[in-house]
């Protein structure tokens, strides 16, 4: 589907800031705006816990804002900037406590994110020199004829480019940024940072690679295998950072670097069982990645406790928090039939497809022990908050489960988790005609 | 069409009526800022006439021997470079007078800045090599005293080192010119140099004689390793460091290295020699050199002198690479970095006169405290670091496109340069404005605590840069294509 482009400024000949809503786009732009929502009414309730309101708010609804924008875009530039200014317009939320943390956690977020984008911006640079025009074509718009004889250069350039916006969806190296920014923002800030900004620089990737420079120009070279590699490593050390991080929103942001990569490698293996896979995930972390996140956000509310260790009991003072909890940790390990199940089974059907040696293997293998991780992350705090056996419940207050609607949006997500995981078959239907719009 | 008489007049209007200042000796303040305005407005309408209907020719004033005069003419790179200076001078004027308003001897200051302004037109409108190099020493003399203008020990040390490079970048630029004249060239500036009258030089001599003006008057545009003037000279009044050394001073040295390049050498006896290699590496290295050491450094004026450093470059990268869109990428950034640099210095400025404070670190909470200053530093830092639409991203795109097509090693040397030094620009920038907009919870206000947005004759200039940046971001592609109209014939 392909809409009308909206052209909003000409720069210059091949340069304009321009819009147009093709099923991509669309599909992006309304997930983020379902968890701006969610989160944002959960937001509402939660920020009797904070001061600077009026701040986050507006901070809050300019990111949704620039989101927009770059799903939106009907090119390069455009989405350029739109993310580039997504970035500023998220920091403020970062920073928001003004503790020292806060701070230092802000200036890692944004220069990790401007290194990154810089790289993009390599790729812009290099699309307008060797192409027919910047606008986002499945299969590519590099000119072969300007093309002839410098593959190798576009290659490299690609390479970096999608490094570049990696390091927004947490792409080893430059995902330091991920474990010390969303834990340190507000809960519903987390959220959205974990559960939609990271995918930002997803969909980012996805369209320089198979709107932009093509499928093709990569296919079986040592850059969608290096892409591969440092996709399957991010997915370990993810869950494997995660098992030792003691501090739970921390923990949940080092399994947004191993899940998000996980929707990387389906992006990676260039084809289209594999992309719609990676595009299920997409949707299916962002509920369960959001549902934990406020989850945790509930239990700072009520009780102000940070680490996992000092759940214990929890469930008899939340048990609706936790109920959800456990379904979001059932989904984001992979246990059917709850969202979260399928999309793996597909990526691990487009990595068989792929035909890489020795990636195609691998890559189940690595989502298989990943999945045993999360499981491993996850279900303790479960276990132990719902059996926390003898000796005390860890110094709970008996203030009982968080505010109506705080637990309100929980449930909305937890029903959400469920409805994909039923009708799992009818989103992947849908994402595997997305996928295949991608390629000519 | 105006008559060649004018350009003389513009010139000198402004160096007669400032040293008639000290002469008259204002003991008023209005009456000498109501004088010095219009000596200067004056002269920017002069100017703006001479450059929307240029007189045909060269005007020698006068001749010193048969081959030798101080000649000037109108074209179109001194039009571009001209437009800069005439815009800028009367705000920056305006900026001066309240800034200067509690310092002392502002007659003399006044006198001095003023000179300084048909120095810099002498510059671009020079018709010849002799003229520009007397007016490139002149301009040294005559700012030298601005720089010592606060009589500190480090106003003097800052002097002493002004003197000392711009002497010696003096005696290289000669050796350089005399070298050039003895073996052919031709003193008189004509698009496509040596080309035009298809003069050869042995290429052991070329090399040499552009070399020598290259670090000469490249002295002036702070390259590498004749750049450390720059940053001492931060001690001088901001109003000296943000039009002097932001854009008369810098830009001029730019400007130089644009004119000798295309109208005494040319682009084809030039281009893939290892004199330009030579030269355009060390451009490439003062790009990341400026960059790095404007991220290390915590004095807020001296940061901002290193990153003009580094922009420098960036147009010197973009002359060097001898193509027609190399050049028009130069000196886009030419235009649009005066603009976006004298804001920041601005802003230094207004942040000094109200607060007292010079250190980067001492920022924290001025988002709210100076709200109208700070707006103006996030949108020039905004457009510096190359965020689209703002001019800095539209010149920085026309220096990437013009290297792409260039192609070759040092033109993707210069990219990749180029872009490491935007992420520096993007901590070094941001870093003042989270700190300015969002600092840490309890935080203490340091410095003068009346301290608010400045009057009238600081906020007028800071918010005409502002939205100057914003238009000429949106309107970069006119620009841009008026550039290359004016620099066509430059290429044969």
């Amino acid at each position: 589907m392909q809409g009308a482009s909206f052209v909003l400024l000409t720069l210059t000949d091949t340069l304009t800031i321009a819009f147009r809503a093709d099923a991509l786009g669309l599909s992006f732009f309304v997930l983020a705006l379902s968890m701006w929502t969610v989160a944002g009414l959960y937001a509402l309730r939660y920020k009797d816990h904070q001061e600077n309101n009026v701040r986050f708010f507006v901070f809050f609804f300019l990111t949704l804002m620039m989101l927009t924008g770059m799903s939106l875009a009907a090119n390069y530039v455009t989405m350029y900037l739109f993310f580039e200014m997504m970035t500023f317009c998220s920091v403020p939320m970062v920073v928001h406590s003004g503790t020292a943390e806060a701070v230092s956690a802000a200036k890692k977020y944004l220069f990790y994110s401007i290194f990154g984008a810089t790289l993009g911006l390599l790729g812009l640079f290099f699309v307008n020199a060797y192409s027919v025009s910047m606008d986002f074509l499945p299969g590519g718009v590099l000119d072969p004829v300007k093309v002839a004889g410098s593959e190798a250069l576009l290659q490299k350039v690609l390479f970096f480019a999608v490094m570049g916006f990696g390091a927004k969806a947490g792409l080893l190296p430059l995902h330091a940024w991920l474990p010390a920014a969303h834990p340190v923002a507000p809960s519903p800030a987390s959220a959205v940072l974990s559960g939609v900004i990271t995918k930002a620089g997803v969909f980012c990737i996805i369209r320089i690679i198979y709107y932009q420079f093509g499928p093709e120009l990569v296919r079986g070279s040592w850059v969608q295998r290096s892409w591969i590699a440092v996709a399957l490593l991010t997915i370990m050390m993810g869950s494997l950072m995660a098992l030792r991080e003691k501090r739970l929103k921390t923990r949940l942001a080092y399994s947004t670097v191993s899940q998000v990569s996980y929707i990387l490698l389906g992006v990676f293996y260039l084809n289209e069982a594999a992309l719609a896979g990676a595009l299920l995930h997409v949707l299916c972390h962002s509920v369960l990645k959001d549902g934990l996140f406020l989850s945790a956000g509930n239990i700072l509310y009520r009780t102000k406790l940070e680490n996992v260790d000092d759940l214990k009991g929890i469930g008899r003072q939340m048990p609706c928090t936790l109920g959800c909890f456990t379904l979001f940790a059932l989904g984001l390990t992979g246990i059917p039939p709850l969202a979260g199940f399928l999309s793996k089974w597909e990526l691990a059907r487009g990595a068989l497809e792929a035909d890489l040696i020795p990636y195609s293997l691998l890559g189940p293998a690595v989502l298989l022990a990943s999945a045993m991780l999360t499981a491993g992350y996850l279900f303790p705090i479960v276990l132990r908050g719902f059996f926390p056996g003898r000796g005390d419940a860890a110094g709970i207050s008996g203030q009982g489960e968080a505010p109506g609607v705080m637990v309100g949006a929980l449930g909305a997500l937890a029903a959400a988790a469920v409805f994909l995981g039923l009708f799992g078959g009818s989103a992947l239907e849908f994402f595997q005609a997305l996928a295949g719009e991608a390629f000519v | 069409m105006m008559s060649g008489a004018w350009i003389p007049i513009a010139i000198f209007l402004p160096i007669l009526g400032g040293i008639m200042i000290p002469l008259i000796g204002f003991r008023r303040p209005k009456c000498r800022e109501i004088y010095v305005f219009s000596v200067v407005f004056a002269t920017s309408l002069l100017t703006a006439g001479l450059m929307a209907a240029p007189p045909e020719g060269a005007v020698s004033v006068v001749n010193i021997t048969k081959t030798i005069d101080i000649a000037f003419y109108v074209d179109g790179l001194g039009t571009v470079f001209g437009v800069l200076v005439a815009f800028l001078w009367p705000l920056a004027t305006l900026y001066a007078f309240e800034y200067m308003a509690h310092e002392p001897r502002q007659n003399v200051f006044f006198a001095y800045y003023t000179m300084t302004y048909g120095l810099t037109l002498g510059i671009a409108f020079s018709a010849n090599l002799i003229t520009m190099y007397l007016f490139c020493e002149l301009l040294t003399l005559v700012t030298l005293p601005l720089i010592t203008h606060d009589r500190t020990k480090a106003a003097y040390v800052a002097g002493v080192k002004y003197l000392v490079y711009f002497v010696a970048g003096a005696t290289a630029a000669f050796v350089g010119i005399i070298l050039f004249f003895v073996n052919g060239g031709g003193l008189e500036f004509v698009p496509g140099g040596l080309s035009a009258g298809n003069i050869d030089i042995a290429p052991g001599i070329l090399g040499a004689s552009f070399l020598l003006m290259f670090f000469g008057f490249g002295a002036k545009a702070a390259v590498f390793p004749v750049q450390d003037w720059l940053p001492s000279a931060g001690v001088a009044p901001t109003p000296v460091t943000a039009l002097l050394h932001a854009v008369a001073v810098v830009k001029s040295g730019v400007f130089a290295i644009a004119r000798f390049t295309y109208y005494s050498f040319g682009a084809a006896s030039l281009v893939d020699t290892s004199a330009q290699k030579i030269a355009i590496s060390f451009a490439i290295f003062t790009i990341l050199y400026g960059a790095v050491m404007a991220w290390k450094e915590v004095h807020f004026k001296r940061r901002l002198a290193y990153s003009t450093i580094s922009n420098l470059s960036y147009m010197i990268f973009g002359i060097l690479l001898l193509t027609p869109a190399g050049l028009v990428a130069g000196l886009l950034h030419m235009l649009f970095h005066g603009i976006m640099k004298i804001a920041l210095f601005f802003v230094a400025g207004a942040v000094t006169c109200q607060s007292g404070l010079h250190y980067v670190t001492d920022l924290r909470g001025f988002g709210r405290r100076m709200p109208h200053t700070f707006a103006v530093f996030t949108i020039a830092s905004l457009s510096l670091m190359g965020v689209a639409p703002l001019c800095g991203f539209m010149s920085k795109w026309y220096l990437s496109q013009a290297a792409i097509a260039g192609g070759g090693i040092f033109a993707y040397l210069g990219l990749i340069a180029i872009l490491i030094a935007a992420v520096f620009a993007a901590i070094y920038l941001l870093t003042i404005v989270l700190r300015a907009y969002f600092p840490r919870k309890g935080y203490v206000a340091a410095g003068n605590p009346q301290a608010g947005d400045p009057g009238l004759y600081m906020q007028i200039p800071l918010t005409l840069f502002a939205a100057a940046v914003i238009a000429l971001g949106l309107f970069a592609w006119p620009v841009a294509e008026w550039i290359g109209r004016a620099v066509a014939g430059a290429f044969i």
